[in-house]
């Protein structure tokens, strides 16, 4: 297995425009990195240039510690599972496998050894002199897989593998993919839209939007420090609440928001870069937010729309003179649509975006019960 | 109520214009490309060469066959023979009339056997639609004998009529499958609303699915019209008449005629072709667009 | 999608079928029939139709006066159809693949130009052709001597030996477009992501092509095969404008539809024969459905259309 190392990294399709630019990243041997981000933001072309499929327009990929910008794919010793598996239609299960190796120029006997091997692995030994087409999505997809573990590569690329899934086999199949990335050992990035997959899967993961990182980290750091609004609403489900407003008092140990609705919060961040009367944004998580006054952030407003989950009601609550608030409440807990309801949420709970939308910083994110409660949730 | 727009902020390094892109000349493609040249000046060659040769003297098209008409060697001499000697537009209406004919009859015909057999389940659907598509494969040339004693009893021979026909019958079985195909496709939606509009089916057919299978009609037209257009084979049998001849009966005959007039012949042989690039010129795009749609069968 | 027969009136059903059906039949399948029918009748003396069993076929195939120029068409016919199958499809399969690489600049107008001749009466195709390779204007031979060729050019039009295998390259050369369109439709079908994983795989462009796209292919080869098959055991136009009903030189350049045509109405010193006609025409048929039956069962079975 071997690290990756991406240095301003750069693609433009005319000279012009960039694709991507200025895209550094380091990816250390064995961790599971995760590119997210909605359609258009890169994240499949970087995957591409990782691969070969696309060349690169500026700056140096490394695979290992071999600068690989002019190498054909199959000398990066990488392999890449497709988004529609891409197995050859007209060869059996065995050969598909079979077929990078066979261009390797490896041997007969080595090249049964390793498919059989690695179909022992992915639970499809039984399937090997099938067409693919008499295969169900999701065995097509271990095919797919098997067909990138018998190059022994030193890299395996992911192109959003799950998205032709149904929801069930899509739930199995990451647990598996993760599995699989612990019993391989193996330098993984993963291409997906989907940001729970990412959550769950990645060890480091990387949220791009509009040709540029946005930020990359750990889960956990993605959850409880979002870098910019972008970050912020895009982790985390359902989106986190935003609300306007500006500040009236800011330092160092906190600052006081006077929101556009008139509330007056005290948000637990370091103010010491603000200055008063600023713009600013408010970001508050919907599993953050107690449906009583127990907090020491109190707001009011009346419930709109619930959303039954069972283990959880969505509380969508419209507040005069502000912005809508999503309230993550307790399931077995009955609320009325037009009930007035008082909600509040604790002082460190907050996020405060400055006005160019970059965050500042927490001062004790995650010391609270809920974050603790949300955290086991997303896994 | 307005969040702060999410226009995130990182610094823009203003980006330097890509360099000139690393033309390292490919040498495989432009192997490809000499490849293909080459074919295409194969394939041109020999039209541009009567082209160009049609507006020339006689001893012009002997001295130097390969260049260009000069102000001496320009003339027009056999263009105005051909016209003269022939009643050569009045042969290109003859095809005109016979090939856009044969399109009309096989386009209606052929969509209302094509939507009765892909719509409708009834005794001998499987029968009709085999016996239809046999002639896809075998040559309606075959049954010319009959088709001309049928001609001569029905008093058509030396008639457009007759060409039309056998035209119509040669291209309903190729453009039956092909409409076929196509009106499947049509969504079921769009056939059950109008029914429970209490449309008939009469009325569906030439209100709903008609207009639909514009693009197939593309695809049939290019199959049907083109050997239509192009054939010896019937206005030399059925209807070699002076008044109904065809371009293409037409130019062979006038070859054969004046065989030795260089220039007469290169100028019928353009006359025969210069429609045709025209048309193709600007129809190319839809041509083959037709054509390889209805390939994919 | 079918509906049950009451949403349906039959006066409909006959409105919708009749108009197609009538035609067909009338001048395409009937005379047909009619035809294989009459092969087996003769006329007696005074002219009437008489039946007259096998008769005509063995004339055809066996009376020394006839089979001769049967089975010469016959032959002919195959060497037709051979050199198509060496030259036009390989050369239509070498173009599409060529157009259908990626990223290829003016990959359209090439083909829109290749395709050209394609769409010209093979009437003209034939008579233009004859001009290039006249000895007397001279064009071929100057052309050929561009590539230091000059010696080896002959009237190949004029000559026994060569004039058939000359008429074929002609054919091959204006119908080239047909395979190289059904080829290039069937190539595009392939999905990028096949050959792209192919190319990560470390295969190189020799290797996808035999490998990957050629066996995804394989229908569509065998679609252009029969179809040209068909055309040529029912070719006619060629000869006949180039060489006339008598496709000469001494009949080199035969083949079963001029045979066809010559039998039935005659030309100069011979009379036409419709009952010996007919059976000329029985006879191609026969070998039309021999190949087209064939290649449904030999052939469509192997080919299962792989879902892409």
């Amino acid at each position: 297995m071997a690290s990756v190392s991406l240095q301003a990294l750069r693609k433009s399709y005319d000279g012009k425009t960039d694709i991507l630019a200025g895209i550094d990243l380091e990816i250390a041997h064995g961790e599971f990195v995760v590119l997210v981000g909605p359609s258009g933001c890169g994240k499949s072309t970087l995957l591409r240039m990782l691969c070969g499929l696309e060349e690169i327009s500026g700056g140096d990929m490394l695979i290992g510690d071999q600068v690989v910008n002019h190498l054909p794919p199959a000398e990066r010793g990488i392999a890449m599972v497709f988004q529609s598996y891409a197995l050859y239609p007209h060869m059996t299960v065995y050969q598909n496998m079979a077929f990078g190796l066979k261009v390797a120029g490896k041997d007969k006997a080595q090249i049964r050894e390793r498919v059989e091997r690695a179909a022992a692995t992915l639970k499809i030994g039984h399937l090997l002199e099938r067409l693919p087409r008499e295969l169900s999505g999701g065995q097509r997809q271990r095919v797919a897989i098997g067909r990138a573990i018998v190059r022994e590569p030193r890299l395996f690329l992911f192109d959003e593998p799950l998205s032709n899934l149904d929801a069930a086999l899509r739930v199995q199949t990451r647990l598996e993919i993760a599995k699989l990335h612990r019993q391989l050992d193996a330098t993984i990035v993963y291409v997906t839209h989907d940001q729970v997959e990412a959550m769950t899967l990645g060890d480091k993961i990387v949220v791009m939007h509009e040709g540029h990182i946005q930020q990359a980290g750990t889960p956990l750091d993605l959850y409880q420090q979002p870098r910019n609004l972008f970050v912020a609403g895009f982790i985390g489900s359902p989106r986190m609440n935003f609300m306007a407003g500006s500040v009236v008092s800011a330092q160092a140990g906190g600052v006081l928001v006077q929101l556009a609705s008139g509330e007056l919060v005290r948000a637990a961040v370091d103010g010491s870069a603000l200055a008063a009367g600023a713009a600013v944004t408010l970001g508050l998580r919907a599993e953050h937010i107690s449906e009583s006054d127990s907090g020491s952030e109190q707001f009011k407003g009346e419930v709109s729309v619930v959303e039954h989950l069972g283990e959880a009601n969505y509380i969508y609550v419209s507040r005069k003179g502000g912005e809508d608030v999503v309230i993550r409440g307790d399931g077995e807990r009955h609320v009325a649509i037009g009930q007035s309801i008082v909600f509040s949420a604790d002082s460190t709970a907050f996020h405060v975006f400055d006005e160019r939308g970059q965050a500042l910083r927490r001062l004790r994110p995650g010391n609270m019960v809920s974050a603790a409660r949300s955290m086991m949730r997303s896994a | 109520m307005t969040v702060i727009a999410m226009k995130p902020e990182y610094p823009v390094t203003p980006v330097a214009p890509a360099q000139a892109g690393s033309t390292r000349i490919d040498f495989g493609r432009l192997m490809v490309h000499a490849a293909l040249l080459a074919y295409t000046a194969l394939a041109l060659f020999p039209i541009a060469l009567i082209l160009i040769n049609s507006v020339k003297t006689r001893a012009a098209i002997f001295d130097d066959p390969l260049a260009l008409p000069s102000m001496e060697s320009l003339t027009f001499g056999g263009f105005v023979k051909v016209i003269d000697s022939t009643n050569f537009l009045h042969y290109f209406g003859n095809s005109l009339i016979v090939t856009l004919l044969a399109l009309f009859c096989i386009v209606l015909f052929g969509a209302m056997a094509s939507w009765a057999l892909s719509e409708y389940r009834f005794m001998g659907n499987r029968l009709l639609t085999l016996f239809l598509a046999l002639g896809i494969m075998i040559p309606i040339r075959l049954g010319t004998v009959s088709i001309l004693e049928l001609m001569v009893r029905l008093d058509l021979v030396n008639t457009l009529t007759a060409l039309v026909l056998v035209y119509t019958a040669q291209g309903l079985p190729l453009a039956v499958m092909i409409l076929s195909e196509f009106m499947r496709q049509v969504p079921a939606e769009l056939k059950d609303a109008a029914r429970c509009d209490g449309v008939g089916e009469v009325k569906i057919f030439f209100q709903v699915i008609l207009p639909l299978i514009r693009p197939a009609i593309a695809t049939v037209a290019v199959f049907t019209m083109i050997p239509a257009w192009n054939d010896l084979w019937f206005p030399l049998i059925l209807a070699p008449s002076e008044s109904t001849r065809t371009v293409t009966l037409g130019v062979q005959q006038f070859i054969g005629q004046y065989v030795t007039d260089w220039n007469s012949v290169l100028a019928a042989l353009s006359l025969a072709v210069i429609p045709m690039l025209i048309l193709y010129a600007l129809f190319s795009r839809q041509l083959i667009r037709g054509l390889t749609a209805g390939a994919v069968k | 999608m079918k509906h049950a027969v009451h949403t349906v009136r039959p006066w409909q059903l006959v409105l919708f079928l009749a108009p197609a059906l009538l035609v067909y039949t009338l001048f395409s399948a009937m005379p047909l029939a009619q035809t294989l029918a009459q092969g087996f009748f003769s006329a007696d003396e005074n002219g009437k139709a008489v039946y007259a069993g096998l008769e005509n076929f063995r004339t055809i195939l066996l009376d020394p006066d006839w089979s001769a120029g049967f089975w010469n068409a016959m032959v002919n016919n195959a060497r037709f159809f051979a050199i198509h199958m060496l030259l036009q499809n390989p050369i239509g399969l070498a173009l599409a693949t060529l157009f259908s690489l990626k990223g290829l600049r003016g990959a359209r107008t090439y083909r829109t130009l290749i395709f050209l001749p394609t769409l010209l009466s093979v009437v003209i195709i034939g008579f233009i052709w004859q001009l290039i390779l006249s000895p007397l204007w001279g064009v071929g031979e100057k052309l050929m001597g561009f590539a230091g060729l000059a010696g080896l050019f002959a009237p190949w039009l004029g000559q026994e030996e060569t004039a058939l295998t000359t008429l074929s390259i002609v054919s091959v050369w204006q119908y080239i477009g047909m395979p190289m369109m059904l080829i290039y439709a069937a190539l595009l079908a392939v999905p990028d992501e096949i050959i792209e994983a192919a190319h990560v795989e470390g295969a190189g462009a020799m290797r996808i092509f035999w490998q990957i796209k050629l066996p995804l292919i394989y229908p569509t080869l065998g679609l252009v095969t029969i179809l040209t098959f068909v055309a040529n055991f029912n070719a006619f136009d060629l000869i006949y404008s180039v060489k006339g009903a008598l496709a000469g030189p001494n009949y080199s350049t035969d083949i079963l539809g001029t045979l066809f045509y010559r039998t039935f109405f005659g030309y100069q010193a011979q009379v036409g024969n419709a009952y010996l006609g007919s059976a000329v025409a029985t006879l191609m048929f026969l070998v039309i459905l021999a190949g087209v039956g064939l290649y449904f069962v030999a052939v469509q079975r192997r080919l299962t259309r792989f879902a892409l």
